[in-house]
């Protein structure tokens, strides 16, 4: 059994506990020796600072966790060992290390109880098979003795921790020594370093005084602090430094566990431009690998600040999802463009509530008919139907009213292919206005058959002018057709439908919302959702997603992106582990909520702790919570 | 095998490029300096021969990784003129009265018989045993020169008490000496001619390598506390600690150049000196810092260095412990007990 157990993911960042406890301790603190006070440290070494003869047969160095004595009973182990280490350091030459580090492994893999030791990983191992026989036991910890010599070459870096963090399971912990800037933990800890020591607090208190905000400062000149360290006479440099080091972990921490790490990132990377760098070049080039690890039922703000947040996993996963989950309604015939809104939902703001009062003039029937996709940056396209769930519902940004290139090009991409999906004979109604809008219609234009009205070319989607000329475009196509065409439908099972298929998968809202739906219970309240006046589903208004009762899964358990197959008929407690789930559907995000199937038959929906593609990496610990199980 | 071939490889290609340029005096270099003789405070007269230097450094196996003093070596010596100018300048030194220490170095091997032939060899000897002023003669050699013979060749020359062979074991530790320093010899050979040594009669001296590259300062003083307690239960009753200093042209001064190795802190040495002085009062402990306080020699922050150096100074002379007791308040402390630490966890 490993030492750790995630208890959330978020990208490669996640929250480690030890396994028996789940007490919490990563992102963690490491003090180099025995603090005054062990608040806001993970564990320390326990061990002489320097060797004398009295403590020399037991000096071997010791890490020990810093865990409540209430729960020490419990625990698996109570210190990690340092017992063996590669006889060269990193910049000895290749060949040297070479053979040198075989035998490291091979006597790394003779000690014993392994998964109390601390595993060494330099850079260029990073990719070697040599070490599967490592990854294969219970080594919990790894140190990454040599990592901050990538710390000027961004892509390496990126591109090294990605595979990295990829093909580590998410319950091994990594440990990167050694003087860090605390203005880095946030980055680093998105990249999968889970523990940092506090030996540059000890570096800098002689030459520097630094602070959270913005790295190291001299001492002769640095922004003032008014902490109680910094008040006192004298100061206490190096119980400033200590107090900035732990400050800073637990602003990580606290962003971790609301679910803001990201947007913690996108902050912090700005004072360090080679970590911009590396922020946008792993958005580009490993993107996926960190949308697969990204939450998407969330309630945080995303505050989308700059160039990074278009590639931001959670939007890129959402545009993917529109692009492969959204299908329009077979009963839609005209579709309206729409410009978005500061005001979120959508359908709250004014600009909205204008447009719909212009809509509604060709009567009510005409929202059988309609599909109005909303175009906007980051999103792309938000179909309504969608508008209501994360981050659909959460996002923010600065609107410049100028579109860049790159997202004229992603919208315009997207925006073809959700087109791509209506019948041939749809029109439609373009309600956009302004240069970048008119750059993507074009784009559209070369890529699609459908025919497009503009009514909003002149003026602004809200003027007068194009209001009038909005309500006309939809007067007059309605007319081209005839009412009995279409089938009328509830534009709540609409939306039902389309969140179901967006968070289980296409085709499965159809197989569970048919009949008579209906909701009963309005925001801020969770809607419950009946089927032929049975409660099957509710929608949670904090997040906009939806919760299935298992006994009515059943039906769409085969074509569903979110199972779990489970070695057992029934599940005993309130949690999944690791060697309980045979298979997880590698679409499972964490904090998805996942179908436990046994033999095809669902017995319980769960919440996932951790991606899909982590939880066949597990081999102990929990990886889902019950939510609900069948009676 | 007792060496890496591809760390001896590595060695030879840079003591290849350094060894062209080396300069070709053949200046006898001598001086006098205070001394911790075994009867007491004295002084020392250290010579340093212009023989054609140690054949270990000159070998394919390319010496030494931390060691530059071939480069100081001529590469054709002359014995005639080095006899003359050693008798000369031996006679000079000596004051009536006076308790000398005759240190004869070569940079290499005094009793290898390619560095300094057996004729010559017994001529320095027979010169120096004519002073009464001289009580202790001390020569530096490789284990494996120390052989019955060449002990023989000694005991015809001299009164052998007087002999103290110097040997630079750097570590009792194979792995160390084998994959951080290739010294070529390990622990066994130092054993055997130590013992040879004892056997004749003579007393051996024990050089040993404070922080040799690779090994962590943290490790390095475990190594020398673990090295000093086999060389005492082996019976070595001298033993002197050097901290490292970066000779150019060779291996080591490559990878302090790219900044990946820190000289020692002199914290460390006081701490050794402590630590070996406390377990171990009736052993000569000599530790002189070579470059102490510059980059190149073992240093702490700037601020204390002097000072400090100081110290060592006056406890190698006094042997007295109550010499480093002073409190040293250095902010630099902590500082250099997390470098241990962290340099320890890094290893790089």
């Amino acid at each position: 059994m490993r030492f750790f157990q995630p208890l959330s993911q978020f990208g490669f960042g996640r929250i480690l506990a030890e396994t028996r406890t789940h007490y919490p301790l990563s992102p963690g603190l490491i003090s180099i020796e025995k603090p005054e006070s062990l608040e806001g440290y993970s564990a320390h070494f326990d061990s002489t600072l320097v060797p004398n003869y009295s403590s020399y047969d037991s000096s071997e160095i010791k890490l020990l966790w810093n865990l409540p004595d209430a729960k020490k009973e419990k625990i698996l182990h109570e210190a990690n060992q340092l017992s063996l280490q590669p006889f060269y350091p990193s910049y000895a030459s290749e060949k040297l290390r070479i053979e040198d580090y075989d035998t490291y492994l091979k006597e790394f893999l003779s000690l014993s109880r392994i998964g109390e030791q601390s595993f060494y990983l330099p850079i260029d191992q990073f990719e070697s098979e040599k070490i599967d026989g490592i990854l294969e036991t219970d080594c919990s910890l790894i140190i990454l003795n040599d990592l901050s010599k990538l710390f000027t070459n961004q892509r390496k870096l990126a591109e090294k921790m990605s595979n990295l963090r990829t093909r580590l399971s998410p319950d091994i912990g990594l440990y990167l020594p050694g003087s860090v800037s605390p203005a880095l933990y946030s980055f680093l800890t998105y990249i999968g370093i889970d523990f940092f020591d506090n030996s540059i607090a000890y570096q800098v208190s002689k030459n520097g005084y630094f602070l959270t905000e913005d790295g190291v400062f001299p001492i002769d000149s640095h922004p003032p602090c008014y902490c109680s360290q910094c008040i006192s006479t004298p100061k206490n440099i190096f119980r400033h430094n200590e107090t900035v080091l732990k400050n800073a972990l637990a602003r990580v921490n606290f962003a971790l566990r609301n679910g803001t790490l990201r947007s913690l990132v996108e902050q912090d990377i700005h004072r360090n431009i080679t970590f911009a760098a590396t922020l946008r070049h792993l958005d580009t080039k490993f993107g996926e690998l960190l949308r697969r690890r990204t939450p998407i039922i969330s309630s945080t703000k995303v505050k989308c600040l700059g160039e990074e947040s278009l590639n931001r996993p959670v939007v890129s996963e959402f545009r993917e999802r529109v692009k492969e989950r959204f299908r329009p309604h077979s009963s839609s015939r005209i579709i309206i463009l729409l410009p978005c809104s500061a005001r979120k939902p959508y359908t709250m703001s004014r600009s909205h509530i204008m447009f719909r009062n212009a809509i509604k003039k060709a009567g009510s029937s005409i929202f059988s008919m309609l599909s109005e996709l909303i175009v906007t940056s980051p999103l792309s396209v938000v179909p309504r139907e969608l508008e209501n769930i994360y981050p659909a519902r959460f996002y923010d940004i600065p609107v410049a009213g100028s579109w860049s290139e790159k997202e004229i090009e992603i919208t315009s991409n997207l925006l073809s292919n959700v087109l791509s999906h209506y019948q041939e004979d749809c029109i439609i109604i373009n309600h956009l206005h302004g240069s970048g809008y008119e750059d993507i219609i074009e784009r559209v234009r070369e890529k699609s058959s459908l025919e497009v009205i503009d009514t909003s070319y002149k003026a602004p989607p809200t003027s007068h002018q194009s209001l009038q000329e909005l309500s006309e475009a939809v007067v007059n196509t309605k007319e081209r057709f005839s009412l009995n065409q279409t089938e009328k439908v509830n534009s709540n099972t609409k939306k039902i439908q389309a969140i179901a298929d967006f968070q289980y998968g296409p085709g499965t809202g159809k197989r569970i919302f048919h009949g008579k739906i209906k909701l009963k219970g309005r925001y801020p309240r969770s809607p419950q959702i009946f089927r032929d006046d049975k409660h099957i589903a509710t929608m949670h208004a904090s997040t906009g997603y939806l919760s299935l009762f298992p006994a009515y899964t059943k039906e769409v358990s085969e074509i569903s992106l979110n199972k779990l197959d489970f070695g057992a008929d029934y599940v005993s407690g309130s949690n999944i582990y690791a060697p309980g789930c045979l298979k997880a559907d590698t679409h499972i995000l964490p904090e998805d909520e996942v179908f436990v199937l046994y033999e095809n038959d669902v017995i319980a929906t769960a919440r996932a702790l951790v991606s899909g593609e982590d939880m066949n990496k597990m081999t102990s610990g929990k990886v889902a919570e019950i939510k609900k199980k069948k009676r | 095998m007792k060496i890496n071939p591809d760390f001896a490889n590595t060695i030879r290609e840079i003591r290849g490029k350094a060894l062209g340029e080396r300069s070709h005096s053949r200046k006898v270099v001598h001086w006098v300096e205070d001394h911790r003789l075994r009867s007491g405070p004295g002084k020392a007269i250290v010579f340093i021969l212009p023989t054609k230097g140690c054949s270990w450094a000159l070998s394919k196996s390319g010496g030494c990784s931390i060691c530059g003093y071939i480069y100081d070596n001529p590469q054709e010596p002359n014995f005639e003129n080095m006899m003359k100018a050693f008798k000369e300048k031996l006679h000079d030194s000596i004051k009536d009265g006076g308790n000398y220490s005759l240190k004869l170095f070569t940079s290499g091997s005094f009793l290898d018989i390619s560095e300094i032939p057996e004729e010559i060899q017994k001529e320095i000897l027979e010169e120096a045993s004519q002073y009464r002023e001289i009580t202790e003669i001390v020569l530096e050699s490789r284990p494996e020169y120390v052989t019955k013979k060449t002990m023989q060749t000694i005991k015809e020359s001299i009164d052998i008490s007087k002999i103290e062979i110097a040997i630079g074991l750097e570590s009792a530790n194979d792995d160390i000496l084998k994959k951080s320093i290739n010294k070529g010899f390990f622990w066994e050979d130092f054993e055997k001619a130590a013992t040879r040594i004892f056997d004749v009669g003579a007393k051996v001296k024990a050089y040993l390598l404070f922080k040799p590259p690779f090994v962590s300062e943290y490790d390095s003083i475990k190594d020398i506390m673990q090295s000093v307690s086999k060389l005492n239960k082996l019976g070595v009753d001298t033993i002197s600690i050097n901290a490292i200093s970066i000779h150019r042209g060779t291996y080591l001064s490559i990878i302090f150049e790219k900044n990946q190795y820190r000289t020692p802190w002199l914290w460390s040495l006081l701490h050794l000196c402590k630590e070996i002085k406390s377990k171990y009062p009736d052993l000569r402990l000599i530790c002189d810092v070579v470059a102490g306080g510059t980059q190149r020699g073992a240093h702490n922050c700037g601020d204390c260095d002097k000072q400090m150096t100081e110290a060592l100074k006056q406890f190698v002379l006094s042997q007295n412990l109550e010499d480093l007791n002073n409190e040293f308040k250095c902010s630099c402390k902590t500082e250099w007990k997390s470098f241990l630490l962290q340099e320890k966890i890094t290893i790089s």
